[in-house]
């Protein structure tokens, strides 16, 4: 049987009845209507391109009367409207559109709906101003425990379905700690939740687990993935960036110190450009740099302008949900985003520094304080000075050398040959030429020349740096996106879709900067955006529920997925600009709510009605990242390090990895057994060798910004977990941890105290009987020992779907 | 946008993907089972598993020619002119300096020595191709060879040019073509990984992985890479002191405690596809091995690929490796000749004669077998071979001594043969020095364009939707295949 085709049948049947069911209730036109018509239809009728005089960009546009004549929409008779005789026509020379797949039937059946229901048109949900929406009222008040469940209990109840029951406290205490920290918790924590029967026990836990330091390790990873965070450049040699860990250690710190989010936004953006600028506000500029970067490109221009590409497409998504970089070469297809929209971005950023390897147009030093930063260029005035002096002393003696040595044949060669041909030869023949005295002074002098050019010891970070405060060098927009073939001269201003005057950019004398960052980052965090906060408290709570109330994280134009609850959106987008944006309000809003504390079972009638659990019926069942699979393999057998911040750890890759690369081992170090135990986010990100066990459990590609990361289930997985040597080793210190807490002759005791640490539950009669009929059968038939035989054992529990997926 | 094939996986976006899956579709394939947290990890029904398996078998857009793809890759950039593209005039100029336009490593310049082509060519087969006294046993096949000769690149930098013949960006962080066939067309082996990269034992090209990436997409697509001694894939092998009865006893029991675990949340189906990809991964333990052992080939077979010949012995067995593979349905193969710097891969900067006659001793009678080998099996209609590099070298020397020749990705041969290619014929030509491609021009998007073609899929269709596009191996414009070849 052809799967496809099955897959369509199925399809057609689902939707055409729920079209059918829709009849009374009036479509949603952004939910329903509005993505067909941005993915069939806006390509030529769109912002772009109004093919036959039509466009299903805007209203006036989908009703004006078309070239024929006709109107492609006729409210409320589908049978007149033209639209609909192109979309369903049997003829493939008129059928629209014109190629690729045609409407499905059960797409036809919504559009044709939509008309006959009076084709009610909105403005894409996105573009709406951000008001904060009333609370809606509910039925189940008792479920209700903050606003958040109001308004998913409202969803919840038009649909006639159920919010699953609060989950057991076992499940609740190992989700907020795996959720917040990306750890296990240990037995005693369990224990301590567990046995706390006061009223605010679960509130007392999400606070403590919010000022755990762990919590920005993992917190600040979520955001490493949106800004395609890695410490190497990729390409050719694939270089370690200089510094750049400290802009991690920025990240994890910015959370846990809960800054705000408008703040640490305006600190990657423009950090640079504040007054008398901290070492946090430049190492947060790094950002502007953590890009892959060719250091031998092709083409210089061209890559000039792949690097700004690079940053507004992190941006757009990142920041504000939208695909701006879809309008590099033309205008956007789908959403209202001229090229000219991209270009004015471009004006932004145009006045950066390139990237460079090192040095001191990417680098900049750091300094705890005023009195340190003092004291640091005392020190290299004082320098500065030695320099003079002995360098006057070096010239002295060159002189006397060349003197004496000026009537020698060799003269030509000596003019040629420069400073190294005369430092040469006075190493060669000084003694001779200058006496041993003079030539004792320049060895002298010369060693601490040398000493002296080294510079003082100072942290240094990897940021941004602009090319001065005079007028940047003028963008245009670039047809087909051709760097050379200019368009019309851009000035800094933003999209238009959002309706906001261009800004007044103040140069920034201080720091010979532009100060268009400045407005740019002003912008983006101003209260009036329109999708700043909307996109970050989606990322937030995809961060707590699995997916985004808009599943299309960086993507909020028509082709991302609408909202699955847009009130809740907009009222969370609101209330966290109007409490300060601040981080871990926000996450302990969410987690005190009854929906984020539902069970994950399965209701058979909620399956059938909501299978993909659009409503919120349940918490999603989910398998751990690879950093929290990594990291809990260290930590139940009670070995993880967790030691915080500093340069990056390089944990052992196997030698057959390393053959991939053209010189193996290239660009990897080497870490103590202490250091390799330490967390996940510590490891370094290389983009060209990413750590294996990492990369089979899909840690995001490097290069772009990830929004979500995938899931995959595949039988690589299984040989690491298996046959790995990381994995063997963690089984085998476990079993060592086990040994050594209940003893090598209980059985029992040993087994209940595997899956006590690893699972954070009591061994039940059948697994207990299971894992020692294992255990006798490997030392009997097999003729392990028995430490090798618990060693075993523990191998299968690290491997059992309840260490790797969470309820 | 709208240019989606019909009633395929491969067309759709992802978000169709899901709602689509949603309406329950069973899959019996299970090599890698793609959810992703926010996307697909509810994808249920109440009564029985739905596997979404991403590499489960796909129909292509139209009847395909090449079901399997070796990409032989000659890494460094063979020198076309001492290879495949006969230029006579060159041979009188060796040693003049000549104004010719060049771009390569050590910059942009507008004069050379030129190099004269250090072998003679001579025609072979019926179609009378010139092949050069590098290659004296697939001379013998170029009936079935279709040169192309006048390919070009966009970047003369190893870099950046192999992200391009990869992944036909010069970028990182793309599919590559591998990616993209297994994603278009899934995997008829479950057993085996569908994407395979063998690589020359000097080492991996430059940037390693990137070049085997799977970019934007799921791991699943990513290449695997293959070893042609002791255990073929990492990990693969048991710890020491396992035994295959041990696993199988601890896999057992891990199936019984998943399987408990597993009865009460019956509804979610990623845990029946870990279950199952441990199972799996145990199939592999036993198939992988048996893919690449080559105890079962007879001496015959083996002479003709010239294994146990020292110069040969490592890329004939990784060629018959290749044809075990294909026989058993992998999809896409590629072989690196060449590995790691300078004089270890084909990049002949200093001395070419003693640079390309290794690399080429070392291949040509591998790839003379493996072809003979498919065709005698019936295997080379089905099997589409490219042979190339990244890009081609300059007419003209790099320094001022040596024959050494600098990168040149303004005009260079690639070829391909069987998977419905029209043998027997060149299409294209460069200038008369061999330093740009003047007549039909192909762009390696046509390249990857024909490959995507011959194995049934439209290159203007196939997309996968990210970062808000319809993402297309070849890029945005339409781009044609090399039709003059099929």
């Amino acid at each position: 049987m052809n799967f496809c085709n099955f897959f369509y049948l199925f399809f057609w049947l689902g939707l055409a009845s729920f079209a059918a069911a829709q009849d009374e209730a009036p479509l949603d036109f952004a939910r329903h209507v509005q993505p067909i018509l941005a993915m069939k239809c806006a390509r030529c009728h769109g912002p772009s391109s109004t093919s036959g005089g039509i466009a299903f960009d805007t209203r006036d546009r989908a009703f004006a009367e078309t070239e024929s004549g006709r109107p492609a929409i006729v409210v409320g008779d589908p049978e007149a409207s033209s639209m609909i005789e192109r979309i369903v026509s049997h003829d493939e020379s008129t059928r629209m559109p014109p190629e690729g797949k045609p409407l499905t039937a059960a797409e036809v059946e919504i559009v044709k709906t939509w008309i006959r229901q009076g084709a009610n048109w909105s403005k894409h949900w996105a573009y709406r101003p951000l008001v904060k929406p009333p609370i809606p009222p509910v039925n189940q008040k008792a479920w209700v425990a903050n606003e958040v469940d109001q308004f998913i209990l409202a969803g919840l109840e038009e649909s006639q379905l159920t919010p699953n029951p609060i989950a057991d406290k076992r499940t609740l205490v190992r989700r907020a700690y795996y959720n917040l920290t990306g750890l296990p918790p240990t037995a005693a924590q369990v224990t301590d939740f567990e046995n706390d029967s006061s009223a605010d026990a679960w509130e007392k836990l999400v606070d403590r687990l919010l000022e755990s330091p762990q919590y920005g390790e993992h917190w600040g990873r979520k955001w490493l993935d949106v800004v395609r965070y890695a410490e190497t450049n990729s390409f050719e040699r694939d270089n370690p960036k200089p510094h750049v860990w400290r802009y991690r250690d920025y990240v994890i710190r910015s959370f846990n110190d809960d800054k705000p989010y408008d703040r640490f936004l305006t600190e990657q953006l423009a950090g640079d450009e504040a007054p008398s600028p901290t070492s946090d506000q430049l190492i947060a500029t790094g950002f502007y740099r953590l890009g892959v970067w060719d250091d031998e490109p092709a083409d210089r221009v061209l890559a000039m302008y792949e690097g700004y590409d690079d940053l507004i497409t992190t941006i757009g998504q990142g920041m504000l949900g939208l695909t701006f970089n879809c309008a590099r070469c033309h205008d956007h297809k789908i959403d209202p985003i001229p090229q000219t929209d991209y270009y004015q971005l471009l004006t932004f950023l145009r006045n950066i520094r390139p990237m460079s390897g090192g040095g001191p147009n990417v680098e900049a030093n750091l300094f705890a304080s005023e009195q340190s930063k003092r004291e640091y260029e005392a020190a290299v005035r004082d320098r500065q000075e030695q320099m003079d002096v002995v360098k006057k002393e070096i010239a002295r003696l060159e002189e006397i050398f060349t003197t004496v040595t000026t009537n020698e044949p060799n003269k030509e060669e000596q003019k040629k040959g420069g400073r190294n041909y005369l430092t040469q030869q006075i190493k060669k023949r000084g003694l001779e030429v200058l006496g041993e005295d003079e030539f004792a002074k320049y060895e002298a002098a010369s060693k601490m020349l040398g000493e002296l050019q080294k510079e003082p010891p100072v942290d240094k970070a990897l940021v941004v740096k602009e090319l001065g405060i005079e007028k940047p060098a003028d963008v245009f927009v670039l047809k087909r996106g051709t760097p050379g073939n200019h368009g019309a001269l851009v000035e800094p201003g933003f999209p238009h879709l959002f309706a906001v005057p261009a800004p007044t950019v103040q140069p920034v004398a201080e720091q010979n900067s532009s100060g268009r960052r400045t407005a740019l980052a002003n912008w983006i965090t101003s209260q009036d955006n329109l999708l700043t906060a909307r996109v970050f408290v989606n990322r937030v709570w995809q961060g707590h529920f699995g997916r985004g109330i808009v599943r299309s994280s960086n993507n909020f134009g028509g082709l991302g997925t609408p909202p699955t609850h847009p009130e809740l959106l907009d009222w969370l987008a609101s209330d966290f600009m109007a409490n300060g944006w601040k981080i871990k309000r926000l996450h302990k809003m969410l987690m005190l709510s009854s929906a984020y504390r539902m069970s994950s079972n399965g209701q058979e009638a909620a399956i059938a009605k909501d299978p993909a659990n659009d409503r919120f019926w349940r918490v999603d069942l989910r398998r751990l990242s690879a950093e929290e699979i990594r990291d809990s393999l260290l930590a139940v057998n009670g070995r993880l390090n967790l030691e915080l911040y500093g340069p990056s750890i390089y944990p052992t890759i196997a030698a057959e990895v390393m053959a991939g690369q053209s010189e193996p081992g290239r660009g990897w170090g080497k870490s103590s057994p202490t250091e390799q135990a330490r967390r996940s986010v510590y490891i370094h990100v290389k983009r060209s060798l990413i750590t294996p066990l990492l990369a089979s459990f899909d840690f995001p590609e490097t290069d772009t910004s990830c929004e979500a990361r995938f899931s995959t289930t595949q039988p690589g997985q299984s040989f690491a977990m298996l046959n790995g040597q990381f994995a063997n080793e963690q089984a085998a210190e476990f079993a060592k941890r086990i040994t050594n807490q209940v003893g090598p002759t209980n059985r029992d005791a040993q087994i209940q105290l595997a899956y006590q640490l690893c699972l954070n539950r009591a061994v039940r009669e059948s697994e207990l009987t299971r894992a020692k009929e294992f255990l006798s059968e490997m030392e009997q038939k097999h003729q392990l020992s028995p430490e090798r035989a618990l060693e075993q054992c523990c191998l299968l529990i690290l491997n059992l779907n309840e260490f790797v997926y969470l309820d | 946008m709208t240019e989606l094939p019909r009633k395929t996986f491969c067309g759709r976006t992802r978000r169709e993907f899901l709602w689509e899956s949603g309406a329950g579709f069973t899959s019996l394939g299970l090599t890698g089972m793609l959810s992703n947290s926010g996307f697909f990890d509810s994808n249920v029904r109440a009564d029985e598993p739905t596997f979404v398996n991403p590499l489960a078998p796909k129909e292509p857009h139209h009847p395909a020619k090449a079901k399997s793809v070796i990409f032989l890759f000659m890494y460094g950039g063979p020198s076309h002119m001492d290879t495949f593209d006969y230029k006579p005039e060159l041979y009188k100029l060796d040693g003049q300096t000549i104004a010719v336009k060049t771009k390569g490593r050590g910059g942009s310049k507008d004069k050379g020595r030129v190099v004269g082509p250090k072998w003679n060519f001579k025609q072979y087969g019926q179609s009378g191709q010139w092949v050069s006294e590098l290659f004296p046993h697939l001379s013998n096949h170029v009936d079935d060879i279709a040169f192309i000769k006048s390919m070009t690149a966009d970047s003369p930098i190893h870099g950046s040019a192999m992200l391009m013949m990869n992944s036909g960006k010069l970028l990182s962080g793309s599919p590559c073509l591998g990616s993209w066939a297994n994603y278009g067309l899934g995997s008829v082996n479950e057993n085996l990984p569908g994407f395979v990269v063998m690589l020359d034992p000097k080492g991996g090209p430059i940037s390693g992985a990137k070049n085997w990436s799977s970019g934007y997409m799921p791991a699943s697509y990513a290449g695997t890479i293959m070893k042609s001694q002791g255990p073929p894939l990492i990990d693969l092998k048991f710890p020491d002191g396992t035994s295959p009865e041990m696993r199988r006893l601890l896999l057992d029991k891990l199936r019984e405690s998943n399987e408990e675990h597993h009865a009460t949340r019956k509804d979610m189906h990623d845990l029946a596809a870990r279950i199952s990809s441990y199972e799996l991964a145990f199939k592999m333990q036993t198939s992988a091995p048996e893919a690449v052992d080559l105890s079962q080939e007879t001496q015959a077979t083996l002479d003709m690929y010239g294994i146990g010949k020292q110069r040969t012995d490592d890329f004939g067995r990784r060629c018959l490796i290749t044809r075990r593979l294909v026989e058993r349905g992998v999809r896409f193969i590629q072989l690196y000749s060449g590995g790691a710097h300078n004089d270890d891969n084909w990049d002949a900067h200093g001395d070419l004669k003693k640079n390309h006659e290794y690399h080429a001793g070392n291949t040509d009678l591998p790839i003379a077998g493996l072809m003979q080998d498919l065709k005698e099996r019936g295997l080379l209609d089905s099997t589409l071979i490219i042979w190339g590099g990244e890009f081609g070298r300059q007419p003209t020397a790099e320094y001022a001594e040596g024959t050494g020749r600098d990168h040149n990705s303004y005009g260079f041969t690639m070829w391909m043969a069987g998977g419905g290619i029209r043998g027997g014929q060149s299409v294209g030509t460069t200038d008369e020095l061999g330093g740009a491609a003047v007549e039909n021009p192909f762009h390696v998007k046509n390249l990857h364009a024909t490959v995507l073609w011959q194995m049934g899929m439209d290159p203007n269709r196939l997309s996968y939707f990210y970062s808000g596009l319809e993402q297309k191996l070849v890029g945005v414009e339409p781009i044609e295949p090399i039709r003059q070849i099929i």
